[in-house]
């Protein structure tokens, strides 16, 4: 039996049942970690040793009856973001060289305390900003269905781990379609939760109003257990939310009768890949089939959501970033003049060409004179768009569309244009303006083989209907992984 | 989507050496020549971009910073934390004295 | 000088709250004994942490706003301030811009020139920055951030100042108010009030305000007074000469009394405030109004006419007794404890304001107890001890915060009451004193007072004065 194929709660009933035990499981995810690394690069940072530890002491837990959890001994990959005391952390940037933070983030603190074994941190676009990884200090991470493409981003170490089956699961953050993106690029299921679902404290903050951590996995299964893991009321984080209605496996049901989906037609106007459309219309139809209500209907707005965004995300971004000075942590340049010239030249040396755009483009947007046109405006915009999700959702129980315009580009053709880069968010982005849950799952391939995501997205705290929906079609077709579509020769 | 060829736009944000030095100051960033000149492109690019922004009528909305209506979210007044100096140290590129050491501050 | 000027001076006072924490986190803002004791991920920026807002802080300045005649802002909010320097370890500031927690107050001041009130544009909640050490061996800065995120109110005048005189006595009342209300000590040396004065000057009856400059680094009523007069005398130089005055932030050195620009093409003033997106906003509802209102303490005013209704004490002993909180409160606490309101109020207001002069000492640094000094007065009424004994007692009570009974016992003060033992001391002292018998016996009343010294100091002071009085008339 091959243990990599094993979805996550899969693998956990096998090591509660005792048939085979943490330490293995544990090892089996690093020999693939080994075999796989060379030619994907989905990790910064591998803890072969931290993780064989860890799987001990979890599988003593076990044995005692201490840890009785769907998760408990289940390795486990956590983006290179998250904070983790001990381990390395360094958001895939220079600045943050060798940073071993002090403390652990609170969604990785909820999964340690559910049995999580972590294998390591995965390879992330430098501080979550970028949508393929690849502006990555350590290098591009590249998509296991093809390697000469990307896995999508910022979060596409995770995705790529998990496709290739190199961890069970991982975390991800989602700041404009993070983690939904590179999992329809990678063919995983990813879902960001509602703003306030899963504690920030310890995400390092890229923009700080919009980001959320939240589960990639291979199932919609696999991601209600542990998004019903990581979401908790943290008062570390004053934007945490409380919530009594996070028994997200509840909701795992195939009954569709009754729902209703709007598909909004800016998500499937100009601009989107005509494969895309049909593997995204034919899963519409799937749903219809299963007696829930699909229609198409006008959103509105949506062309807006990734100027206001790039407005918000860099604003927020170039706040958030200046703490990374050479002073406390991180990269300090060998040699300057004076304190401004080591803040010049750290920061300068340590922070790569996407980011340090982020940072000018966010400093301009809030100097003195050009706040209320640009900010101020953006933050107007914000509240039109929740609006219109607020009218949508009078409607609708969920919103269906493709998660991006295209399938996973090939290395190196994204950063050219900049924009165009920006403009593959535009069906993730408004999810993060107005505090939505969205989940991506693939629906399909391409004629080249590439996955194809799906992306549902609810109303503010209804996670719930999106993995009844998503778990509904998911039950109507069979799992694919990348070595499959190798073997059948697509 | 009829915003996405940017590239044909005719430029209407044009960034002066000026801007880009203080953007520079504000940011700590030092940029080299190629480097101001790239980002003399690529931010007027985004602001003909985000420009766009000007076709949507906002007049009366309310700035939008926080998505949920949530408010007072506190702390009780009570001492949590310990001496973890050693801990908040660790990373500092250099230190002294039990204190992070930084270029003298003063002329 | 051809011309009249005027000074136009507003403030900006920033106040330690006296919190057990910090503004948003748990650390103690106790002073810390080693750099960086009282620090954590919050308050060293360390990467993903997140402030979370102490519920104190919010108590304490919106109870200044309302001692001060402030409207509170029951929706308020937070915003980042943008500034790179290694004090302010996220590079960013937590403060309030745009919705500060209190707007439009003022209070009244009285100078030598009459009353007049100063209004308050605004107050706001935000957080210190740590300390810079600067080592000159090594030529380089070392940051300590036991002081970061310590909590603080920005309490902003309008400009409706016009001397030093003014100014101190705007500060000395806020500094009262804050006192009273618990919600600061507001010490000036150890920086937890400081004030930064906004000063410009302009031709007598003109309306329109000149170019104002701000100066920092004031850490006495003595060096802003100087202060005021350095900035008025250097700017009107400048206009004598014709040239301008820059808008600039100054720092000034009190020893060279001299002030500096801080300019640096660094420093872009531009701070790039935006709302802070860690922190929702602050809602202060109509009943947690009401309750903070019922939680204020007596202020000075009220407290100064009750004293006078009350203890039945005159107008000036009462403003004496209220000027600090701490004075206040000694005094009520020892009333309360021996229930002597007179002795009490003489003892503070003599030999306390004596001692803290001679000692340079601060009006609230009181350093003995009520109880000690409750000891002592019930020690004098009783007759225990004598007033010359009772004034030594209270010498040690002040410099060493000694228990007065055990004190007395240990060193053998009591008043010695016994008559045998007395009168054979007077027979001692008119034997060795022929002179000043003879004296007395002559009709010099005087010789009396002499002979009663000398007893009282063979007594080594500890005698009963009248039994001596009494003993001495009687052998003579």
């Amino acid at each position: 039996m091959d243990l990599t194929k094993m979805t996550a709660l899969e693998l956990g009933k096998m090591i509660r049942a005792g048939e085979i035990s943490a330490v293995e499981a544990a090892r089996t995810a690093l020999e693939q970690i080994k075999k796989k690394e060379p030619d994907l690069h989905s990790f910064v940072t591998i803890d072969e040793e931290g993780a064989l530890r860890q799987a001990k002491a979890v599988q003593k837990q076990i044995e005692a009856g201490v840890l009785t959890g769907p998760l408990a001994g289940v390795p486990m990959a956590v983006k290179d973001n998250l904070c983790t005391e001990g381990l390395r952390t360094t958001c895939s940037s220079k600045i943050l060289e060798g940073f071993v933070p002090p403390y652990t983030a609170q969604a990785v603190c909820n999964l340690q305390q559910a049995g999580a074994v972590i294998l390591g941190k995965t390879n992330m676009d430098e501080f979550a900003m970028g949508s393929t990884t690849e502006t990555s200090y350590v290098g591009a991470t590249k998509n296991p269905w093809n390697t000469a493409h990307v896995p999508g981003g910022s979060s596409g170490g995770s995705c790529a781990a998990v496709a290739a089956e190199e961890c069970f699961y991982a975390l991800g953050s989602d700041t404009g379609g993070s983690i939904r993106q590179p999992s329809g690029f990678c063919g995983v299921t990813g879902i960001k939760p509602t703003y306030g679902t899963v504690s920030r404290y310890g995400l390092i903050a890229y923009g700080s109003s919009l980001d959320q951590v939240g589960p990639i996995g291979k199932d919609v299964s696999d991601c209600a257990a542990i998004l019903e893991v990581i979401a908790s009321y943290d008062k570390k984080d004053s934007t945490s939310v409380k919530r009594r209605d996070t028994d997200f496996t509840a909701a795992l049901t195939e009954d569709l009768r009754g729902l209703r989906i709007g598909l909004p037609r800016e998500y499937f106007g100009e601009g989107l890949d005509r494969e895309v459309k049909e593997a995204v219309l034919a899963a519409a139809r799937v749903l219809k089939e299963q007696g829930a209500v699909v229609e198409s209907f006008d959103l509105g707005l949506v062309e807006y959501a990734v100027p206001a965004y790039y407005v918000i995300a860099s604003a927020e971004a170039s706040s958030n970033l200046a703490r990374f000075d050479g002073v406390k942590y991180g990269h300090r340049a060998a040699e300057f003049e004076g304190l401004h010239h080591m803040y010049k030249k750290s920061r300068s040396e340590g922070f790569g060409a996407e980011v340090k755009r982020r940072i000018m483009l966010g400093s301009f947007v809030l100097s003195s004179g050009y706040y209320d046109a640009y900010y101020l405006k953006a933050l107007r915009t914000k509240a039109l768009i929740k609006q219109a999700f607020d009218r949508a959702f009078e409607t609708y129980d969920i919103l269906l569309g493709p998660t991006a315009p295209a399938t996973a580009p090939k290395l190196g053709e994204s950063l050219k244009d900049p924009i165009k880069m920006y403009l593959g968010d535009i069906y993730t982005i408004s999810a993060n303006l107005a505090g939505l849950p969205g989940i991506s799952l693939p629906c399909g391939t391409d004629s080249r083989g590439l996955p194809i995501g799906l992306q549902l997205i609810g109303n503010c705290f209804e996670e719930k209907k999106l993995f009844r929906a998503a778990y509904g079609f998911e039950k109507t077709r069979p799992r694919r992984t990348p070595d499959q579509a190798e073997r059948s020769g697509k | 989507m009829k915003h996405q060829g940017t590239e044909t736009l005719e430029r209407k944000n044009v960034i002066s050496d000026e801007t880009i030095e203080y953007v520079g100051i504000l940011a700590k960033l030092e940029l080299s020549e190629a480097e101001k000149e790239q980002a003399k492109q690529d931010m007027g690019r985004m602001l003909d971009y985000i420009d766009m922004l000007n076709e949507l009528d906002t007049e009366g909305v309310a700035p939008m910073s926080h998505i949920f209506p949530v408010h007072n979210v506190f702390r009780e007044d009570v001492v949590e934390n310990g001496d973890e100096s050693r801990a908040m140290l660790n990373n500092a590129p250099e230190r002294k004295d039990g204190c992070f050491k930084v270029p003298k501050t003063v002329e | 000088m051809s011309r009249q000027y005027e000074t136009v001076i507003g403030l900006e006072v920033h106040v330690e709250l006296a919190t057990k924490t910090k503004i948003f986190c748990g650390c103690s803002t106790g002073f810390g004994k080693a750099p960086n004791s009282h620090t954590c991920p919050v308050c060293t920026g360390m990467p993903g942490s997140l402030p979370v807002l102490n519920r104190q802080v919010v108590e304490y300045a919106a109870a200044v706003g309302l001692a001060t005649g402030c409207t509170i802002t029951q929706y308020c909010k937070f915003d980042r301030k943008n500034y790179f320097y290694p004090d302010n370890p996220q590079n960013y500031q937590i403060s309030q811009l745009y919705l500060p927690i209190c707007r439009d107050g003022g209070i009244e001041i009285e100078t030598a020139a009459g009353k007049k009130r100063v209004g308050i544009h605004e107050i706001h909640m935000e957080e210190d920055a740590g300390k810079l050490i600067h080592d000159e061996w090594e030529d380089c800065s070392l940051v300590d951030y036991n002081r970061s995120g310590v909590p603080l109110i920005e309490i902003v005048s309008e400009p409706d100042m016009g001397s030093a005189e003014e100014v101190i006595a705007y500060l000395d009342k806020l500094r009262t108010i804050i006192q009273y209300l618990g919600a600061s000590d507001c010490k000036l040396q150890e920086g937890s009030m400081r004030a930064d004065v906004n000063l410009s000057v302009r031709e007598a009856g003109t309306k329109e305000l000149g170019t104002r400059t701000e100066m920092k680094n004031l850490n006495s009523f003595k060096a802003i007074a100087r202060a005021i007069e350095g900035e008025r005398a250097r700017q009107i130089e400048l206009l004598e000469e014709g040239k301008a005055v820059i808008q600039e932030t100054r720092r000034w050195d009190d020893n060279k009394e001299h002030s500096y620009a801080m300019r640096s093409k660094e420093d872009a003033q531009d701070y790039r405030y935006f709302p802070e997106p860690d922190l929702p906003p602050v809602v202060i509802s109509d009943e947690w109004l009401q309750e903070i209102r019922e939680k204020q303490p007596e202020l000075r005013t009220e407290k100064l006419q009750r004293y006078k209704r009350e203890y039945d004490i005159p107008d000036y002993d009462a403003r004496l007794l209220t000027e600090t909180k701490r004075m206040a409160d000694v005094f009520e606490e020892t009333t309360a404890l021996c229930g002597l309101p007179k002795k009490v109020s003489n003892w503070l207001m003599v030999e306390t304001l004596r001692l803290q002069k001679e000692q340079n000492l601060e009006p609230e640094e009181i350093p003995f107890s009520p109880e000690n000094l409750a000891k002592l007065i019930r020690l004098t009424e009783a007759q225990v001890i004598n007033s010359t004994v009772a004034k030594e007692v209270f010498e040690e009570m002040f410099r060493h915060d000694i228990d007065p009974e055990a004190y007395v016992k240990e060193k053998g003060l009591k008043t010695v009451h016994d008559e045998e033992a007395l009168r054979s001391c007077v027979t001692q002292v008119i034997a060795e004193n022929p002179q000043s018998v003879a004296d007395y016996q002559g009709g010099k009343e005087k010789a009396l007072g002499f002979l009663v010294g000398q007893t009282m100091k063979a007594m080594k002071g500890k005698a009963n004065p009248g039994l001596v009085n009494q003993l001495l008339k009687e052998l003579l």
